[in-house]
């Protein structure tokens, strides 16, 4: 078992504290949500974790080893993947090439045997190309393959960000806000391929979600964060009827 | 920007990057066949346009691909040309291992300009990459004693194993060096660093949560491009015999923008068909003064304004129109 | 001597900043730089000369409606090439101000050769001032004065009335902008307007000390952006200070060093700078929420 550690992460943009000393773990094999009302931090701490920013104070480790001082490409290689709120995908190549970008760690060949195009690169090529397509079936859009990404329906392309993330041999999956703007079916789909993948590969995943009856079905803990701070950490039957977590979202709690 | 131009294919399904291909093989064909039917001057305007084929063949990766915009090219070119002539002429080094050697020195400035320019994006860029240009056009200048300075050098034939290469001679050995560099170009376009380039341009945070070193990536297409660059440099300065720092310019570099844009920027055939444009549309203009230019910006701004995919993406769109 | 050499460096960094401020006004507001500016401010100099010289028109009456064609130039530019690519991608704006650069010029080698003209000026013959023992031209001094009106009318207006105020905001978010009623193709007009504007009032002050040809801007354009990322090229002030620093430095490179470095030190700052502190001395990080 692998552990993700967030450990009293604190982020300061300037004289706005994004966070301040949020603390704790998400374990492979669990899946956990992160929520709270707009502006709690939530992407910030995503970011951290990915690498793309910095935390002012505190640290990100995984099994020991120190995320935060690495750049967000050695982070994705040491296993976290990222599933982004607007999926910036390359436009102008078709849903498959898209998907084999994400190859790109799993791919070993030189620039020179690339250049000269040797067997060892057309065979890994293919072996990719492969991979790509069970990718594309596991997540339901295979006959969209050739198609290009310019004419994707917006569901497609966070499916699509999602198939780049499993490309890549994660361990952890962080996804952010990953059912904005998909209908019901697409949405019970999501949550049953993430299902599956916790089912078959042990990742731990962690959501960032508005939705709460989609996250209280799909994940193990909540964990609240409200302008920086952790609220609430536990499961979701007890963090949603938690009086602090009510009072986040709604303000003032009306008298019942 | 049609970056992917040769790479959107379905696996299995040879489509689109097939006639392309078989397109650029006839050309080569053809090209190879050429010196039997033209005269001095048409070989040496077909050198010509190989020669500028095999710079935008490289800008290529650097600008369409990876989406990194450079007005310095222009001086990897020169240096390029420099280099060449100096180690053959003055070091009395065979023509060959002039010509490699100098555009593995062109490399490792290609590499260093990469280095700053790491962090800056669009009009920052262009200014960085267009004082690096400055910067070694006046170094070339300036190292009179290297170089001649501003009286240029006179170049006198290049040997290959003690045979003298004549205007067929070398247009054969460019012919045979746009072939490699072409094969090469179109092989990286469809490997791992076509894609990562790709993926760079579209956003540096998509390419970064691909476990994607943008840093390296970037510094490979600036020395990717400015060998290519150097190559023609060196292939250059034997084709006119005379090369002096002026003709190494801002302007040459703009050209060579011009001459892929037009093209097609993003692809191979447009690199190609940009070089053809380049070449011809000037002669063809040879009487009025300032006509090529007017032509030139005219067709640059058009193009982007109306067709961005250039030239070869119009082709594109008549074969398959007509395909159906 | 050094007095001699500052005065003189101002007064060249003054011409720079007098294109870097139409520049930081079209960069500003419509995030294109526009490779463009000088020539474009060549042709309405080249035109205010036609007035003078083909038509007869006195120096004030020539440069007032000159002015009003740069106005109407960078409009209609901005209308037919900058328009359709809002929106794009900023290479395609860059290579299209490019061409624009290619196109001016070969237009105006066309219509006026490629002659050196000279282009009077009313100050011409006016003595010079003597300020603590340094002789300063009156048109050197002219140029920094219209320079700093330039400046304060610009700040001012963008501050203090509804346009401005429409083009900064359309500058910082567009869609807010739109949200908010205001036209983001008027805002970029009316920005390439002021630039077409301002950049003519650049070409005519320069064109007396520089002689007119097709030429003129074009080493000028190079100073500019160079002045203006060693400023800051989102501050009006900022490009203005940093032309006027990059005119001293080349004019002391060149006497204390020698004069192919002076040249040099342009870029060598530009690049210096563009590695240390891109935004320049007095810019500022324009931070952009993804």
């Amino acid at each position: 078992m692998t552990r993700l550690v967030i450990e009293d992460v604190s982020v300061d943009f300037g004289g706005i504290h994004a966070l301040k000393d949020v603390t704790f773990s998400l374990e492979s094999g669990s899946i956990v949500g992160l929520i709270g009302p707009n502006g709690a931090g939530k992407s910030t701490l995503l970011n951290c974790i990915s690498g793309i920013t910095r935390p002012t104070r505190g640290r990100v480790q995984l099994d020991g080893t120190v995320l935060s001082a690495m750049s967000s490409a050695a982070v994705a290689r040491h296993g976290i993947g990222r599933v982004f709120q607007h999926p910036e995908l390359v436009g102008d190549l078709s849903v498959h090439d898209n998907l084999l970008i994400a190859c790109h760690r799993s791919l070993d060949y030189g620039l020179v045997s690339e250049l000269l195009r040797l067997p060892t690169v057309r065979q890994q090529e293919r072996a990719a190309a492969d991979k790509v397509a069970s990718v594309l079936s596991r997540l339901g859009i295979a006959d969209s393959a050739g198609t290009s990404v310019r004419s994707l329906p917006y569901g497609h392309r966070k499916l699509l960000d999602l198939g780049r993330a499993l490309l890549m041999d994660i361990r952890f999956l962080l996804l952010d806000e990953p059912i904005a703007g998909l209908n019901d079916s697409e949405i019970a789909r999501l949550g049953e391929i993430l299902l599956g993948l916790r089912q078959e590969f042990g990742l731990g995943i962690l959501v960032v979600e508005h939705n709460m009856p989609f996250v209280s079905r799909l994940c193990d803990r909540l964990v609240v964060l409200d302008l920086g701070q952790l609220i609430a950490n536990g499961p979701p039957a007890a963090v949603l009827s938690d009086a602090r977590v009510m009072s986040s979202y709604l303000g003032e709690v009306a008298d019942a | 920007m049609s970056a992917a131009a040769d790479i959107i294919r379905v696996p299995k399904a040879p489509t689109s990057a097939g006639w392309g291909a078989a397109l650029v093989a006839l050309g080569l064909l053809l090209a190879c066949a050429a010196p039997l039917g033209l005269n001095g001057y048409g070989l040496y305007l077909l050198t010509l346009t190989e020669i500028f084929a095999l710079v935008a063949l490289g800008l290529n990766l650097l600008t369409g691909y990876a989406g990194q915009i450079s007005l310095c090219h222009a001086s990897f070119f020169g240096v390029g040309a420099y280099a060449t002539a100096i180690l053959t002429q003055k070091a009395g080094l065979p023509y060959l291992l002039s010509l490699v050697a100098g555009a593995l020195f062109t490399t490792a400035i290609g590499a260093l300009v990469a280095l700053p320019a790491l962090r800056l994006k669009n009009i920052y860029l262009a200014i960085a990459t267009l004082g690096f240009g400055v910067v070694l056009q006046k170094i070339i200048f300036e190292w009179r004693s290297l170089t001649g300075g501003g009286g240029g050098l006179a170049l006198t034939a290049p040997h290959i194993a003690g045979y003298e290469l004549g205007a067929t001679g070398l247009y054969y050995l460019t012919l045979a060096f746009l072939t490699v560099g072409l094969f090469g170009a179109w092989n990286v376009s469809r490997g791992r660093t076509g894609r990562a380039l790709l993926v760079i341009k579209e956003s540096e945070i998509a390419a970064g949560s691909l476990g994607i070193n943008a840093a390296r990536y970037k510094v490979t297409a600036f020395a990717f491009s400015a060998f290519y660059a150097a190559i023609a440099g060196g292939l250059f300065a034997y084709l006119v015999r005379y090369i002096n720092p002026e003709s190494f310019s801002v302007g040459l570099s703009i050209s060579f923008l011009s001459m892929m844009v037009i093209g097609g920027l993003g692809t191979i055939g447009g690199s190609i068909l940009g070089a053809v444009f380049y070449v011809i549309v000037p002669e063809l203009l040879r009487g009025i003064k300032d006509a090529p230019g007017l032509v030139f910006g005219l067709l640059l701004v058009t193009v982007m304004v109306f067709m961005p995919q250039g030239l070869w993406g119009m082709v594109r769109r008549l074969a398959r129109r007509s395909a159906r | 001597m050094i007095a001699n050499l500052i005065v003189g460096g101002l007064a060249a960094g003054c011409l720079y900043a007098m294109v870097g401020i139409a520049i930081v006004i079209v960069l500003n507001i419509t995030d294109i730089a526009n490779f463009a500016q000088g020539e474009m401010a060549m042709v309405t100099t080249f035109f205010a000369y036609w007035l003078m010289d083909g038509v007869g028109l006195a120096w004030w009456q020539a440069v007032s409606i000159a002015i009003v064609f740069g106005l109407v130039q960078g409009i209609v530019i901005q209308q037919v090439v900058i328009r359709p690519l809002i929106g794009g991608p900023v290479l395609s704006a860059i290579i299209a101000t490019l061409g624009l650069n290619v196109v001016l010029n070969s237009l105006a080698g066309l219509i006026w050769g490629h002659q050196t003209y000279t282009f009077p000026s009313p100050f011409a013959f006016s003595p010079p001032f003597l300020i603590g023992g340094v002789h300063v031209s009156v048109d050197s001094v002219v140029n920094i004065a219209v320079g700093l009106v330039i400046i304060i009318c610009m700040t001012l207006f963008l501050r203090f009335t509804w346009t401005g105020l429409s083009l900064r905001a359309a500058s910082q978010n567009q869609t807010v902008a739109r949200l908010m009623g205001v036209s983001i193709t008027k805002s970029s007009a009316i920005a390439w307007g002021l630039g077409g504007l301002v950049g003519g009032i650049a070409g005519i002050l320069v064109a007396p000390s520089l002689f007119l040809d097709t030429n003129l801007m074009s080493a000028l354009l190079i100073k500019a952006f160079a002045g203006g990322v060693l400023g800051g090229l989102n501050s009006l002030i900022g490009v203005f200070f940093g032309c006027l620093a990059l005119g001293v430095a080349e004019n002391l490179t060149g006497a204390y060093l020698s004069p192919s470095f002076a040249d040099a030190i342009t870029f060598i700052i530009i690049i210096a700078v563009l590695t240390l502190r891109p935004e320049g001395i007095f810019g500022r990080v324009k931070v952009r929420k993804a």
